[in-house]
């Protein structure tokens, strides 16, 4: 229990922190910096169900990243639509991208799908060049701000903690509940998924689907945030980006991945300084984690606790009790 | 969003100890379970390449009885319960539950006819909790779909807790009460055999196909085992066991079939199988 009123406080605190952060931040580029990793989470959340719990090895969703961008732009900037319902359109879109990419490649085997999802994300970059009339070409395209409450950097910054919390909890639902177990099934021996009734593709696909709803989300946001996109600002770097912040944060759980982004998008700018060093240190901590804790850094203090304080597996005797096995079986109803 | 979890209302064929809901049973709102009399096999054929792994074998699993499937290494056992839980396909003949023709349904659709299983070398969830990788098995009973789930509607939240309290329960009546907790990856060789058969119960099946479930267990834990699928026969459910552990098969099996290389070469009770000379010969040896 005590440790339950503990996360429940460490909750709190850090909502309150995040809620007030314009008026604590030092300079806007704070928020600014604050906002980007909001809206990056939205779609590393939904990802992380496909990467982290599903464990399908999906590196192009910043294809659906830029869908998600441009729908936006295109929908809000220059044919006047209301920038939320742009969003939900945008949102919408993703989904549907998601799900026609997923019909036929979530049928691929590990490393083929994940080249079947970053072809998609080059499909998509060539795709935004060639419409130029639609999209700019490689010029790009300016991607309108939100309407208030919500118009000020301040206001999008909380608009993307809002959207993010919301995605959050979504995911932790799914991630707690059975959804969350038959996923980790998937993952961990598909096998064993099927033997319970488990259905393997119609799982992948309305989790992918859903993962495409949260990157168009994102890229709305993430568009408005840029306020100019062209194609390279959805470079190929940034999809794998998303892979590895799921990975270095941890597979199977929600913390970790949500560290991961943090870290991973933070440490360039607080490295700054030693710009030039920016990429070294990225690569060093990536070799740094996947040496060290390849659990994922979401799991160093349980992996230090363990070190620390090792716990005694105390070898017990199976003894069944029979009269509770009965009663177990008989409880369910049967027509 | 959900997928095909309709529980069509079946005829249900009356087995020797049909499963009446106790009375003392707790008051639950979980969907019904059909109760199923009878799982056969139909002169079912499997080839690979040129080899005729399962040749022409009939068999009948029934509520309430304990079935042993033994024989030398090779001949067909375990591709045998692949074949009744759709891992492979049949190649001639036919699967049956009660009226019902299976032969064609996948696998992920078994535990809607009342076919749960275990594995050879036990297959669980390292990552997951002992109480997690049970509640795996309710699955088929879970009828919320993803939004339902990713909202924490009330019935998500219903049946989470439904399938927590069930799980637990078959959890301590296997022996594993005292560690709900424990990452499954922890877990000794006897445990993950015990989680295995809880997690198939959490299917609530009709029949449960055990893949050599005493391999690697000792004397005293195979006598837990006898003594945990005796009960499960008592209670009503079918038990299909490929097993090496010859004794064990025959001081707990109602009927014992015997391969030898993909053929059925002695069907009967213990007795009968036991002192049959040709499974003397091809098996047991003298």
């Amino acid at each position: 229990m005590n440790s339950n009123l503990a996360r429940l406080a460490a909750l709190v605190i850090a909502v309150v922190a995040l809620a007030t952060l314009p008026f604590w931040a030092h300079d806007p580029y704070q928020v600014h910096l604050a906002t980007l990793i909001g809206s990056y989470w939205v779609l590393v959340a939904g990802l992380n169900l496909v990467v982290g719990y599903t464990g399908l090895l999906s590196i192009g969703h910043v294809g659906l990243l830029a869908i998600g961008s441009y729908a936006f732009a295109i929908l809000a900037g220059q044919h006047g639509v209301n920038p939320y319902l742009a969003m939900l359109a945008a949102g919408a879109i993703g989904g549907i991208c998601g799900f026609v990419l997923g019909l036929p490649s979530l049928r691929l085997p590990g490393f083929y799908f994940a080249m079947a999802t970053m072809a998609f994300s080059m499909i998509v970059s060539e795709f935004l060049l060639a419409q130029d009339t639609l999209t700019g070409g490689g010029a790009g395209t300016s991607v309108p701000a939100f309407t208030p409450p919500f118009a000020t950097p301040n206001g999008l910054f909380w608009l993307v903690m809002l959207i993010a919390a919301i995605v959050t909890w979504l995911t932790w639902n799914v991630a707690r509940l059975m959804w969350g177990r038959a996923a980790i099934a998937l993952r961990d021996s598909d096998v064993a998924a099927a033997s319970v009734g488990v259905p393997v593709f119609s799982i992948k696909l309305i989790v992918y689907t859903f993962s495409g709803i949260t990157a168009g989300v994102a890229g709305s946001l993430f568009g408005s945030l840029q306020s100019y996109v062209t194609p390279e600002t959805f470079n190929f770097e940034l999809g794998l980006f998303f892979f590895i912040c799921i990975v270095i944060g941890g597979r199977g759980a929600i913390v970790g991945p949500l560290l991961g982004t943090v870290v991973l998008t933070a440490l360039p700018e607080v490295v700054a300084p030693l710009a030039k060093l920016g990429q070294f240190f990225y690569g060093a901590l990536l070799l740094l984690v996947v040496l060290l804790v390849p659990e994922g850094i979401g799991n160093l203090f349980a992996i230090l606790r363990e070190k620390i304080r090792p716990r005694r597996l105390e070898k017990h005797v199976v003894d069944p009790d029979l009269a509770r096995l009965t009663s177990a079986i008989r409880s369910t109803p049967v027509s | 969003m959900n997928s095909n979890r309709n529980y069509r209302a079946l005829r249900t064929t009356g087995g020797p100890s049909q499963t009446v809901p106790s009375a003392s049973a707790r008051p639950s709102s979980q969907a019904a379970v059909v109760r199923r009399g009878e799982l056969i096999a139909k002169g079912v054929t499997r080839r690979f390449g040129s080899v005729v792994a399962v040749d022409s074998v009939s068999l009948t699993v029934k509520a309430g009885e304990i079935h042993g499937l033994i024989g030398p290494n090779g001949s067909g056992k375990t591709t045998f319960l692949n074949l009744l839980t759709g891992y492979y396909r049949v190649d001639e003949g036919q699967i049956l539950v009660d009226a019902e023709d299976l032969t064609a349904a996948p696998v992920q659709r078994r535990p809607h006819f009342g076919i749960a299983r275990t594995f050879q070398k036990p297959r669980l969830l390292g990552t997951l909790s002992v109480l997690d990788n049970a509640m795996l098995g309710g699955w088929e009973h879970a009828q919320s779909g993803f939004l339902e789930t990713a909202l924490a509607l009330p019935r998500a939240l219903r049946e989470d807790r439904e399938q927590r309290e069930l799980a637990t329960e078959l959890l301590h009546g296997v022996g594993l009460g005292n560690i709900l907790q424990r990452q499954a990856n922890l877990l000794d060789h006897a445990e993950q055999r015990f989680l295995e058969i809880a997690r198939g119960l959490a299917v609530r099946p009709s029949f449960i196909l055990l893949d050599e479930p005493a391999g690697g267990l000792t004397e005293h834990e195979i006598e837990q085992l006898a003594r945990i699928v005796i009960t499960l026969r008592d209670c009503g459910i079918g038990v299909l066991i490929v097993e090496h552990h010859t004794d064990f098969v025959f001081r707990i099996c109602n009927r014992v079939t015997t391969l030898n290389l993909g053929k059925m070469i002695k069907h009967g009770t213990p007795e009968e199988v036991r002192n049959d000379p040709e499974v003397i010969r091809v098996y047991l040896g003298a």
